[in-house]
C-alpha cells in the first residue's frame, strides 16, 4: 500500500521541478499540475477503502507518538485531499488555455503549491504543522490574487495580505499558548489534556486560534478580505479559492474546534454565526452588478450553510454540512470556470454584459446554469440532496430555536434562487445588441467544465455514492476518544 | 515586586503584539502598517521563547562535556520560533513587493486615498 | 472616536491574555516533548545541537514546509514584480565609492565562507542552513552595493534554488523507501557524536537548505533592487 505521506510529497517535489522544467521549455511546464493532481486523485482513491475501516497514522521521522509530527488520515483527511485533488485537476485543466499572459512558470509553480499547503493543512495531526502548511496556502494565494498586477487585484492582495498576516499573528500566539499550557504540540495529545485543564486559558487559546483561523475561512464579521480577493483574481484562482481555500480555513475551524477542544459549548455560538454569515452573505450577493462579485458573496453565503450544519453536531447533520461542501465546491469551481470565459469574451463582469451569453457560447452557459442550479439547491443536481440533508438533520433535533434558524436559512435559499434566476434570465433569455457569433470556450476548458457538470449530476441522482464516506467522515468528527487512541495507541 | 519579575518577559513581548495591533489597525500608511506586522511578529517570538525557558537554563546544546539534560531550556520553542521567522521575512518581502508594486499603479501608499475598493 | 475602539479592543484583547498566562509560569519546566528531546536527542539523531535535532530530526517535517514558504515567497515577489517591469529602462546609479567596493571584494569570500562554516556545522554548534543562508545572502546583498550593474546569474539562483529544495524531499523519500520506513527517517550513520561527520543525514539536509536559503534570499534581494534601479 503507498504511504499517504506521498500525497503531500510528490505534489512538492514536482512544485519544485516546475521552474527547472520551465527553463527547458514553458509549454512544458504547464502539465506539470495536470499530472500531479491526477496522481494525487489516483493515490486517495487508492487509499479511500482502507482508510474507511481504519484511519491511518503516518509518523514522519519514526520517533512515536507526541514526539514526531504525525499524519492523520481520517475519512475526512481523505474526503478533503479527495476534494482538492479532484477540483484541483480539473481547475489546472482549464488554466492551460485560460492562463497564456505573465510569468506563466511562476503561476503553475505557486498554483501546485498552494494545492500542496492545503493537502497538508488536511492531513496533518499537529497543530505548528497545521500552522505552517496554512501559510503555504496562504501566501501563495496572496501572490495568486495579484497574479494579473492591474490595481484592483494588487489593491485586493494587499488588503487579503494584512487581514490573512493579523489573523495569522493571532493563530500563532494561540499555538504559544497552546504549547505553554500543555507541553506539546500534537493534537490528540493536548486533546487528552483539554478536558481536565483550566477552562478560562483554554478559552482564550481557544478564541485566539478560531479567530485566526476564520480570517481565511471567512466567517461574518472576518471576511472584508473576500468578495475583492475572489473578484479581483484570474477566475482559474477564483475557482480555486471559494471551492478549496476558505473550505480548507472552515476545516481547519472545524478540526480545531471539534477535535482538539472538544468545545461542545462554543458549537451554539457557531451556529448562530454561520446563520448570521448565510444571511449577510445572500444579502450583499444579492446586492452585487459585478457577476464575480455576486459569486464570492454567495460564497460567504455557503460557507455560512455550512458552518450552520456542522455546528448542530447531529451526525445527519454533520453529514449534511459536508455533502454541501462538496457539492459546494464542484458548483463553485464551475460557476467560476464558466464566468471566467463568458468575461473573457464580454470584456466586462457587469452581469448586464453578459446578455445573449446563451446564444453566443452555449455550452459553457449551459454549465453556468448547471453550477447555479445546484448551488440553489434544485434537483436532480448535487445541490438537492446536500440541502435536504442539512435541514432534514437539524430537524431531527426538533427545537423551536432550530425550527427558526432553519427558516432563516430556507429564506436565504429563496433569495440566493432570486439572483441566480435573474443572471440566467440574462444571459439566455435577454438578447443582446451587437455581436451573435458563436465565440465558445477552448476544448480543453469545455472538457474541464463538463467534467464537473457530470459529477454534479451524477452526485445529484445518486447521493448514495458519496453518502457513506461522508457518515464516516462525521463519525471521526463526533467520536474524539477514537481520534486519540488511534494515535496515542 | 515578584509579580514583575515573574512576568517581565511576558509584558514585554505582549507589549510590542499590542503595539503592532494597534498600529496595524490605526495607521493609514501601507508601509507603516508593515511595520506593525513586523512588530507583531517580533512580539510573538518573543514570547514563544520566553515560554520555552526555564529558570537559570544553558542553551540546549552539548558542546562540552558536563552538561546535563536537566539545565536545559525547552529547545522546542526555539526551533518554532526559526520557523515563525522564515515565514515573517517570507510574509514582509511579499508585503514590500505588493507596497511597490501599489505604489507605482497609484503613486500613493495612503490606504484612504487608495480605496476605491471598500475596505 | 476609531482610535477609541480600537483601544478598547486591544483591551480586551491584553485583559485576556493576561488571564491565559497566569496558567504559564515563568521560568518553570513545564514540557513533555522538550525534556525527551533534551535527554534523548544524541542518541535518537546523532546531533549535539538539541535544537538542530528538534529543527531537521523530530520536526523536519516543518522545515521543509519552511523552506517551501521561502521558496513561495521568492517566487511570488518575482510574480508580483514582473508585471510591473519596462524592459531596457534603467537609471543611471552613481558608483559606489572605492572604499566600499574595496572593503566588500575582500570581504565577499569572507562571508561565504563564514556562511558555509555556519550551515555545515548547524549540527555541533549554534547555527544551521537558514542562518548560513541569511549569510551568504548578505554576501550578495554587499556586491549590490557596490557595483549596482552586477546581477546574480537567474538561471544559476534559480537552478540552486529548486535542487537545493529537491534534495530534501527526495532524501526523505530515501527514508521511506529503503531506510527505517518512515520519511525522513535518519537512515544514514550517526557516527561520533561532536564530530563533523556525524549524526546522520541532518548535515546533508542543512547544506542542501544553506544553498537554497542562500539563493532564495538573493533572490528576493535581486528583485528589490531590480525594481529601485
Amino acid at each position: 500500500m503507498v504511504s499517504p505521506v506521498l500525497l503531500i510529497v510528490i505534489p512538492l517535489g514536482l512544485a519544485f521541478c516546475v521552474p527547472l522544467i520551465g527553463m527547458v521549455s514553458k509549454r512544458f511546464a504547464r502539465f506539470v499540475p495536470v499530472v500531479a493532481c491526477l496522481f494525487n486523485l489516483v493515490v486517495s482513491v487508492q487509499l479511500l477503502p482502507a482508510v474507511l475501516s481504519k484511519p491511518i497514522v503516518v509518523d514522519l521521522g519514526g520517533f512515536g507518538a507526541p514526539f514526531s509530527i504525525n499524519l492523520f488520515v481520517g475519512p475526512v483527511g481523505i474526503l478533503f485531499s479527495l476534494l482538492i485533488a479532484l477540483a484541483g485537476f480539473v481547475v489546472s485543466l482549464y488554466a492551460l488555455a485560460y492562463i497564456d499572459k505573465g510569468p506563466t512558470t511562476r503561476y503553475h509553480t505557486l498554483y501546485l503549491l498552494l494545492l500542496v499547503g492545503a493537502t497538508g493543512v488536511v492531513l496533518t495531526g499537529d497543530v505548528f504543522n497545521l500552522f505552517v502548511f496554512f501559510e503555504i496556502l496562504c501566501i501563495s494565494s496572496y501572490v495568486l490574487v495579484a497574479y494579473r498586477g492591474d490595481k484592483d487585484g494588487v489593491e485586493s492582495a494587499v488588503k487579503y495580505l494584512i487581514q490573512g498576516a493579523l489573523g495569522s499573528a493571532l493563530l500563532l500566539t494561540g499555538i504559544g499558548l497552546l504549547y505553554g499550557l500543555f507541553g506539546t504540540l500534537n493534537m490528540a495529545h493536548i486533546a487528552v489534556q483539554a478536558g481536565s485543564a483550566d477552562p478560562i486559558p483554554l478559552f482564550v487559546a481557544m478564541a485566539l486560534i478560531v479567530v485566526g483561523l476564520g480570517v481565511e475561512a471567512a466567517i461574518f464579521p472576518l471576511n472584508a478580505w473576500l468578495p475583492d480577493a475572489h473578484s479581483s483574481a484570474p477566475s482559474s484562482i477564483s475557482a480555486i479559492l471559494s471551492g478549496i481555500a476558505i473550505e480548507v480555513g472552515l476545516y481547519a475551524v472545524v478540526r480545531m474546534v471539534f477535535t482538539v477542544f472538544g468545545a461542545s459549548s462554543m458549537l451554539s455560538f457557531l451556529m448562530f454565526l454561520g446563520v448570521l454569515t448565510l444571511l449577510v452573505g445572500e444579502l450583499c450577493a444579492f446586492a452585487q452588478s459585478n457577476i464575480k462579485r455576486m459569486l464570492a458573496y454567495s460564497s460567504i453565503g455557503q460557507i455560512g450553510l455550512i458552518i450552520f450544519a456542522i455546528a448542530i453536531a447531529t451526525s445527519g447533520s454533520i453529514t449534511g454540512g459536508f455533502f454541501q461542501l462538496v457539492s459546494h465546491t464542484l458548483s463553485k469551481a464551475l460557476l467560476f470556470l464558466a464566468a471566467g470565459y463568458m468575461i473573457y469574451r464580454s470584456g466586462s463582469m457587469d452581469i448586464s454584459s453578459l446578455e445573449g451569453m446563451g446564444k453566443r457560447m452555449p455550452l459553457t452557459a449551459f454549465a453556468f446554469a448547471v453550477g447555479a442550479f445546484s448551488l440553489v439547491g434544485l434537483p436532480p443536481f448535487a445541490g438537492f440532496p446536500s440541502k435536504l440533508l442539512i435541514i432534514r438533520g437539524a430537524l431531527a433535533d426538533g427545537g423551536a430555536l432550530l425550527a427558526l434558524l432553519v427558516g432563516l436559512v430556507l429564506l436565504g435559499t429563496v433569495i440566493e434562487g432570486a439572483y441566480f434566476f435573474r443572471v440566467i434570465q440574462t444571459v439566455f433569455f435577454k438578447k443582446g445588441d451587437g455581436e451573435t457569433a458563436r465565440c465558445e470556450a477552448p476544448a480543453i476548458a469545455l472538457v474541464s467544465m463538463f467534467v464537473l457538470v457530470a459529477l454534479i449530476i451524477v452526485i445529484g441522482v445518486y447521493p448514495s455514492l458519496i453518502i457513506g464516506v461522508l457518515n464516516s467522515a462525521a463519525s471521526e468528527l463526533l467520536v474524539r476518544a477514537d481520534y486519540i487512541g488511534r494515535v496515542l495507541g | 515586586m515578584s509579580f514583575l519579575q515573574d512576568y517581565v518577559y511576558y509584558i514585554g513581548a505582549f507589549g510590542l503584539v499590542l503595539i503592532g495591533l494597534f498600529i496595524i489597525l490605526s495607521r493609514r500608511n501601507l508601509i507603516k502598517v508593515i511595520i506593525g506586522l513586523s512588530i507583531l511578529d517580533t512580539g510573538i517570538n518573543l514570547f514563544l521563547i520566553s515560554v520555552g525557558y526555564i529558570s537559570k537554563g544553558t542553551a540546549p546544546i552539548f558542546s562540552k562535556p558536563g552538561l546535563v539534560a536537566e539545565d536545559m531550556v525547552d529547545p522546542v520553542p526555539q526551533a518554532l520560533v526559526l520557523t515563525s521567522i522564515v515565514i515573517g521575512v517570507a510574509v514582509l518581502a511579499l508585503a514590500l513587493a505588493l507596497a511597490m508594486r501599489l505604489h507605482k499603479l497609484h503613486g500613493t501608499l495612503d490606504l484612504r486615498k487608495i480605496g476605491e475598493l471598500k475596505w | 472616536m476609531r482610535s477609541i475602539a480600537i483601544i478598547i479592543l486591544l483591551a480586551i484583547v491584553a485583559v485576556g491574555i493576561g488571564v491565559a498566562l497566569m496558567a504559564i509560569p515563568f521560568g518553570v519546566a513545564k514540557t513533555q516533548v522538550g525534556d525527551h528531546y533534551t535527554e534523548s536527542g544524541i542518541g535518537d539523531t546523532g546531533a549535539s545541537n538539541i535544537v538542530t535535532s528538534v529543527v531537521v530530526g523530530y520536526r523536519a517535517f516543518d522545515t521543509l514546509g519552511e523552506i517551501t514558504i521561502l521558496f513561495v515567497a521568492a517566487m511570488g515577489l518575482g510574480a508580483v514584480l514582473a508585471g510591473g517591469r519596462k524592459l531596457g529602462q534603467r537609471r543611471d546609479v552613481e558608483p559606489a565609492s572605492l572604499i566600499l567596493r574595496t572593503g566588500c571584494r575582500f570581504l565577499f569570500p569572507l562571508l561565504l565562507l563564514f556562511g558555509a562554516y555556519i550551515f555545515i556545522h548547524g549540527h555541533l554548534t549554534p547555527g544551521g542552513g537558514f542562518q548560513g543562508g541569511a549569510v551568504i545572502a548578505s554576501a550578495f546583498l554587499l556586491v549590490y552595493l557596490s557595483c549596482p550593474g552586477r546581477r546574480v546569474s537567474k538561471v544559476w539562483s534559480q537552478t540552486t534554488e529548486s535542487l537545493g529544495a529537491l534534495t530534501f524531499v527526495v532524501l526523505g523519500l530515501v527514508g521511506l523507501t529503503v531506510g527505517g520506513h518512515y520519511y525522513l527517517s535518519s537512515f544514514m550513520p550517526h557516527g561520533v557524536v561532536n564530530e563533523l561527520f556525524s549524526a546522520g543525514i541532518i548535515p546533508v539536509i542543512y547544506v542542501a537548505i544553506g544553498l537554497k536559503v542562500g539563493s532564495d534570499l538573493t533572490g528576493i534581494i535581486d528583485g528589490m533592487m531590480e525594481e529601485t534601479i
